[in-house]
């Protein structure tokens, strides 16, 4: 069943087109990559279908309704959620409140069971020690805090904007089998972006590929890393 | 035990607090007046500013409030004792419509637009001389609320103060601080949170004008009288914001303690040097500002953490 799908969605920033005219549609349970060289607009894409930006043209549908235009907090309620390329905990909050704000605002929980709900998620994440201070998380643990404070929404779609960015081989593997693990318990449609193409390989169902905003390829990763235009995309962008 | 410890000495505060009047004299009860008023509207400030929006507007809603309180008895023969809930409702109403244009605006842009208003209330209320007695202001026909006793004056300020607490602490302990900081943090991850940022900014600053406009009426209900320089003055912004500043930002206490220490400072300064007292507020802001912005329980905070680290 698609859950989020888009048409001939466009952005444009001044003299920029960053997404150009972009469809796609997302299942439930599924696990798609969206991958790209630096600058191609995946974040950009991320950003319009959560809302934090609004489309210069073109339409996005979540569940069969029209959220084109829908402010930011109201696809959150409604059950989009998504991580930030760049992480920023919220200070003067513990762990567990980061993540109870979603299950506050977006699920509109009561403070006590919001509480609850995140020590929840925070345990399903592998984070303990919850009222710690953000300041004392280490990379993975900030990493999934993201990816809790994003789960707090109930969501039914997730995006995760480079969250492997930045750690080892091993807790790379650790946060492999964590999303897939709460894609499958959940049957979420997810939509990762990753430049590391072993991630991909290994998380993913199918792939979106983007490059200078146009999607160029589409299909399972083994498919497309062979796809001449995607190869002619990634060594253009090396180059 | 910590917590038991902290809640003893609330209750012990408290308790001196309403006694006061009965072992003070005129004169103490009239400087903690003046301490309670700008503690409150040091507090009233900070709350606003946990969403990260730093108001320079405090004088205005005040100003506001205190034109309400005394126009709606001399113009608007309302009792008295109403004008002042009255003069809370005309600043948060005049907050809540004035916020949906303002409160699009961030930052830099925030500030001077507040700053701006303001001026705006002062000016209009200026020239609108037949209503509002204009610039020599305007005079409660009946005098001092209370008949100018002043425990009764005093309790009156302190109950003021008491509804800048209580709505501070529930900005602190109920979903508005989760709202708040998410805000002051980062608005586009709060709103993937599903933080309605504008409706949270609004009631911030509904509630927040609301008791300005409050203190305003009573301040001016204990005087018996108004002029536009008078309750438009930027003391009711400057000081607040140095207090809270001293005090240090984002929570009840710091605005609190940094008004007891700059509120008797000041007093002794007011004896000692007329007009001197603003020239030591502004070091003061520089000071804190350069040297310890998080103020002094942001100070006490750093050493007792350096302490915990020594020993371990
Ligand atoms: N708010 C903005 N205003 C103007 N230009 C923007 C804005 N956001 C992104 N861009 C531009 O749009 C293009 C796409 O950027 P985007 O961040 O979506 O790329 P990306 O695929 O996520 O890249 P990366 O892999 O480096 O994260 C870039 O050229 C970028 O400079
Ligand atoms: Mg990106």
């Amino acid at each position: 069943m698609t859950k989020l799908s888009t048409t001939d969605l466009l952005c444009r920033f001044s003299g920029l087109v960053a997404v150009n005219k972009v469809s796609f549609a997302m299942d439930e349970g599924e696990i798609l990559g969206i991958i790209g060289p630096n600058g191609a607009g995946k974040t950009t894409f991320i950003n319009l279908v959560s809302g934090i930006i609004m489309p210069t043209a073109g339409r996005i549908e979540y569940k069969g309704r029209d959220i084109t235009y829908l402010p930011a907090h109201e696809r959150a309620r409604m059950g989009i959620a998504r991580t930030y390329q760049l992480i920023h905990p919220l200070e003067n909050l513990s762990l567990v409140e980061n993540v109870m704000v979603g299950a506050i605002f977006a699920q509109g929980q009561g403070l006590k069971t919001a509480r609850r709900t995140a020590e929840e998620l925070c345990e399903e994440l592998g984070l303990s020690d919850v009222d710690r201070d953000t300041a004392r998380l280490s990379i993975l643990e900030t990493k999934k805090m993201e990816i809790a404070r994003a789960l707090a929404n109930d969501p039914e779609v997730l995006f995760l904007d480079e969250v492997m960015a930045g750690l080892n081989a091993d807790e790379t593997h650790d946060l492999i089998a964590t999303i897939r693990r709460i894609a499958v318990e959940r049957r979420l449609a997810v939509g990762v972006v990753e430049h590391v193409m072993g991630v991909i390989r290994e998380l993913t169902h199918r792939v979106i590929v983007l490059e200078a905003g146009e999607l160029i390829a589409e299909g399972p990763y083994d498919e497309v890393s062979r796809n001449p235009r995607v190869i002619e995309a990634y060594l253009g962008g090396a180059a | 035990m910590n917590r038991n410890i902290a809640r003893a000495v609330a209750a012990v505060v408290a308790a001196v607090a309403v006694a006061l009047p009965a072992f003070a004299g005129a004169y103490p009860l009239q400087v903690a007046r003046n301490v309670m008023m700008y503690m409150a509207l040091a507090i009233t400030w900070d709350m606003l500013l946990r969403s990260g929006q730093i108001s320079f507007g405090i004088a205005g809603l005040f100003g506001l409030g205190a034109y309400a309180a005394i126009l709606g008895v001399v113009r608007g023969g309302m009792p008295v004792w109403l004008s002042i809930p009255f003069a809370a409702v005309v600043a948060a109403a005049a907050a809540f419509l004035l916020g949906f244009l303002i409160l699009r605006l961030r930052a830099m842009y925030f500030s001077i637009v507040t700053l701006a208003l303001a001026e705006m209330f002062r000016i209009v209320i200026h020239n609108l001389h037949d209503f509002t007695g204009g610039p020599e202001g305007i005079v409660m026909p009946a005098g001092v609320i209370f008949g100018g006793n002043a425990a009764a004056l005093y309790w009156l300020t302190l109950a003021g103060l008491a509804v800048a607490l209580a709505a501070s602490w529930w900005f602190e302990k109920s979903r508005i601080r989760f709202a708040l900081t998410a805000i002051g943090n980062n608005e586009i991850s709060a709103s993937s949170s599903g933080v309605n940022i504008f409706r949270w900014l609004l009631v911030a600053f509904t509630v927040t004008s609301g008791i300005q406009g409050l203190l305003g009426g009573i301040y001016v209900q204990s005087y018996g009288f108004a002029t536009p320089d008078g309750v438009f003055s930027a003391d009711f912004t400057l000081l607040p914001l140095a207090m809270a500043l001293l005090g240090g930002m984002h929570g009840t206490v710091g605005p609190v303690l940094g008004a007891v220490l700059l509120g008797l400072v000041s007093e002794w300064l007011k004896l000692k040097i007329p007009y001197g007292h603003l020239i030591v507020y502004g070091i003061i802001i520089i000071i804190v500002i350069l040297f310890m912005p998080a103020g002094i329980l942001g100070l006490a905070r750093k050493m007792s953490r350096g302490a915990e680290g020594g020993k371990s």
